[in-house]
């Protein structure tokens, strides 16, 4: 049987997991094509106007599996940790899914939750394994083998890798010697690993000298210190993810400028973005910006914007906060430029 | 201690009644107004959803009369309205307000918070006090939404055009001004026998629309542009499960039968959406199969834009447009929604709904107006 899974949403977290205990298995896996125009139009297109752009994207996605292959992998992801949720989007997945793109093969539906137990991921893993009629001893062993996978990801994204670097191993990832600095990136690993809807910052930064770092490089130990200085328990685990790595990098010894990736109408976003802002604005004055995504966004201005960015970042380098827009500076009476 | 609290209809009412109870000094909100909005559109985040900038808008607004505490319901599901109060509070903070936001959270979050936060804001009641001031909270909720429920009724059936929003404007004037939960009731009872008194054609089918979707939009009359108002006075019957009251039966008071009943229309819509995915999304789907099976003429789902748990429903909605044959409209509103296009398509839907029951009940089932 020929599987075919997404290249969309949490296709990027855990793909590793995913990939390993179909191949485990002896499943054949087809990855729908990384995303391009074609995608996004099918996406845009077959969902509900109001969805955010990478649940368009992930629409996308299926449509482009469909007829390829036998059956179509969809996750629900209810909750990653105890305690916690994903956007709601995630979890009425299936049910989008199944209202707006018709001729589907049959649905693998992945229902993960660890609301109350991270023990229930073995559940999680026996549901899938007898929807494709298996037996308990074959789906324990292919389960340990896609969660140890699952881990060495992790540990490699905590150790400073890059996903993209895993993800698209050909090409050169190697560690910038001489940087000119670290820029961090906050946005949701399937907003930064997708390279079209991202526009691909990563490599456009990187080729104007600059290191990058993103979320998953920091450790959920960090993240969860971090958080406890919030009023309230934050309970959407991606949120988290946002708002501890941006405090940690808050804290001025790591990064030398953040850029807030979000996609338009994000819900969590709106809210992390907010408060990282004006943490930022009260404390630091870190050089930040946000850039936001939606399926219009035109490459050229984003590019400018970037540019403008970091060019920012180097003049700050030069005369500290005292340049003027235009001209000579202020206080030293050098030109700015 | 002076307490305010963000507006939500007519929660205010209930509200009211409470504090009065408890002799705790409150401030409501003035009435949402185009100045409340722009306060908040001035200070939010863009993308945030409708609600987070109209409290806002309400609560500088009672901070300008005099009031020093915000109080506010929580919680931990996933829907964006549990972390509302953590970003309200950094927003007035630096705006410059020094005030203090109170987050009522599910007890189950820590028992021991929970029961402090609440002792803050009872001023210090005695235990017997509190529950019957809860007590009485309750009845006046009960009776608030029955007197709307009413309002519904009348208004699409009413004689003289206007009647029964000249009572139900005089009601909320008169209710600001009286005190105490008994006071309150009698105005309640008052205004309903005035509404059961006017003339109304008894003999009239009116059409019949139900309204679904997310809970602030459907019972905040300024975030949906009086929608209940515009149809009724359109002859239209409206019909609305979703309430304060609804809401603190299911969650708050140990009404069982409710409960029961409210299980059950849920556990009919799990063909098309089976667990809690937050918000009022299961809700949506599960009224709008439920009224399609009472036999409404079309069915209005409403939300704020970029609301997460309502998209999910929104795709879903019309698989069940199909299989139970029924219209569904989706209205999408936010702080930009003109006025004239939401009429507009308000009188289209309804016309729609005209010529849909004509053509049922002519067997021939041949009336379109270009035939």
């Amino acid at each position: 049987m020929n599987i075919g899974i997404p290249r969309a949403l949490s296709y990027f977290d855990y793909f590793p997991m995913w990939q390993t205990f179909f191949n485990h298995l002896g499943f054949k896996i087809t990855i729908s094509s990384p995303t391009t125009k074609d995608i996004l139009n099918k996406g845009v297109s077959l969902c509900v106007d109001d969805a955010c752009l990478p649940v368009k994207i992930f629409h996308g996605h299926v449509a482009d599996l469909v007829g390829k292959v036998d059956a179509i992998f969809v996750p629900r992801l209810i909750s990653v940790s105890p305690g916690e949720f994903i956007c709601p989007k995630f979890i009425g997945l299936p049910e989008m899914i199944k209202n707006s793109i018709k001729n589907l093969p049959p649905l693998l539906i992945f229902n993960y939750n660890l609301h109350k137990d991270t023990e229930d991921k073995k559940n999680a893993f026996y549901d899938l394994g007898r929807q494709l009629g298996l037996s308990s001893r074959s789906i324990e062993k292919a389960y340990k083998e896609a969660i140890s996978r699952q881990y060495i990801y992790e540990v490699m994204l905590e150790s400073g890798q890059n996903p993209l670097a895993i993800l698209h191993p050909k090409e050169k990832w190697d560690k910038l010697d001489s940087c000119k600095g670290v820029i961090g990136i906050i946005a949701h690993s399937y907003l930064v690993c997708d390279r079209y809807i991202s526009m691909d910052i990563v490599r456009k930064i990187r080729n104007k000298g600059y290191d990058v770092r993103v979320v998953g490089n920091v450790s959920q130990k960090k993240i969860e210190d971090n958080l406890k200085a919030m009023p309230k328990r934050l309970f959407w685990s991606y949120g988290k993810k946002l708002l501890g790595s941006g405090m940690e990098w808050l804290k001025g010894n790591e990064v030398d400028g953040i850029i807030f990736l979000s996609s338009f109408a994000c819900g969590i976003d709106s809210f992390i973005e907010e408060l990282i802002q004006r943490f930022n604005a009260r404390k630091l004055k870190l050089p930040y910006a946000v850039f936001t995504v939606d399926e219009h966004s035109g490459q050229a201005g984003f590019d400018t914007r970037l540019e403008a960015f970091l060019d920012m970042l180097e003049w700050r380098d030069k005369s500290g906060y005292n340049f003027s827009s235009h001209g000579q500076d202020v206080y030293s009476g050098k030109s700015s430029f | 201690m002076v307490i305010t609290f963000p507006h939500m209809g007519k929660m205010y009412i209930p509200v009211k009644a409470l504090f009065d109870e408890l002799d705790v000094d409150i401030v409501i909100p003035p009435k949402i107004s185009k100045k409340t909005l722009e306060i908040g559109l001035k200070t939010c985040p863009e993308m945030a959803c409708l609600p987070l900038k109209i409290n806002i808008g309400n609560y500088v607004e009672s901070i300008k009369r005099g009031a020093d505490t915000i109080v506010l319901s929580g919680s931990c599901g996933p829907c964006r309205f549990g972390y509302y109060g953590v970003v309200q509070k950094e927003i007035l903070r630096d705006l410059g307000y020094d005030v203090e936001i109170v987050i009522l959270d599910p007890p189950r979050e820590g028992i021991k918070e929970f029961w402090e936060r609440v002792k803050k804001i009872s001023g210090n009641s005695s235990l017997y006090k509190g529950l019957r001031a809860i007590n009485k909270a309750f009845k006046v909720c009960e009776e608030t939404e029955k007197l709307l429920q009413l309002v519904l009724r009348q208004r699409c059936r009413e004689v003289h055009k206007g009647d029964t929003d000249r009572i139900f404007n005089r009601f909320e004037e008169k209710i600001r001004k009286v005190k105490g939960a008994q006071a309150i009731l009698d105005c309640i009872y008052e205004t309903k026998e005035e509404l059961e008194n006017i003339a109304v054609d008894n003999k009239k089918r009116p059409i019949k629309v139900g309204i679904v979707g997310e809970i602030y939009t459907i019972i905040e009359p300024y975030v949906n542009l009086e929608i209940e108002k515009r149809l009724g006075n359109m002859g239209v019957e409206v019909h609305r499960e979703m309430s304060v009251d609804g809401w603190v039966k299911f969650h708050l008071s140990p009404d069982i039968k409710f409960r029961r009943r409210q299980k059950r229309i849920l556990e009919e819509a799990k063909d098309y959406l089976g667990l809690c995915i937050g918000g009022h999304a299961w809700e949506t789907v599960a009224h709008t199969l439920n009224y399609s099976r009472q036999g409404m003429d079309g069915i209005i789902q409403l939300l704020p834009f970029g609301c997460m748990p309502e998209i999910v429903a929104e795709s879903i909605l019309p698989t069940i447009a199909k299989d139970e044959n029924i219209p569904i409209m989706t209205l999408v509103v936010d702080e930009l929604t003109g006025e004239a296009g939401y009429q507009t398509r308000l009188e289209a839907f309804v016309d729609l709904l005209h010529l849909e029951r004509s053509r049922k009940e002519n067997e021939f089932g041949k009336v379109l107006s270009w035939n």
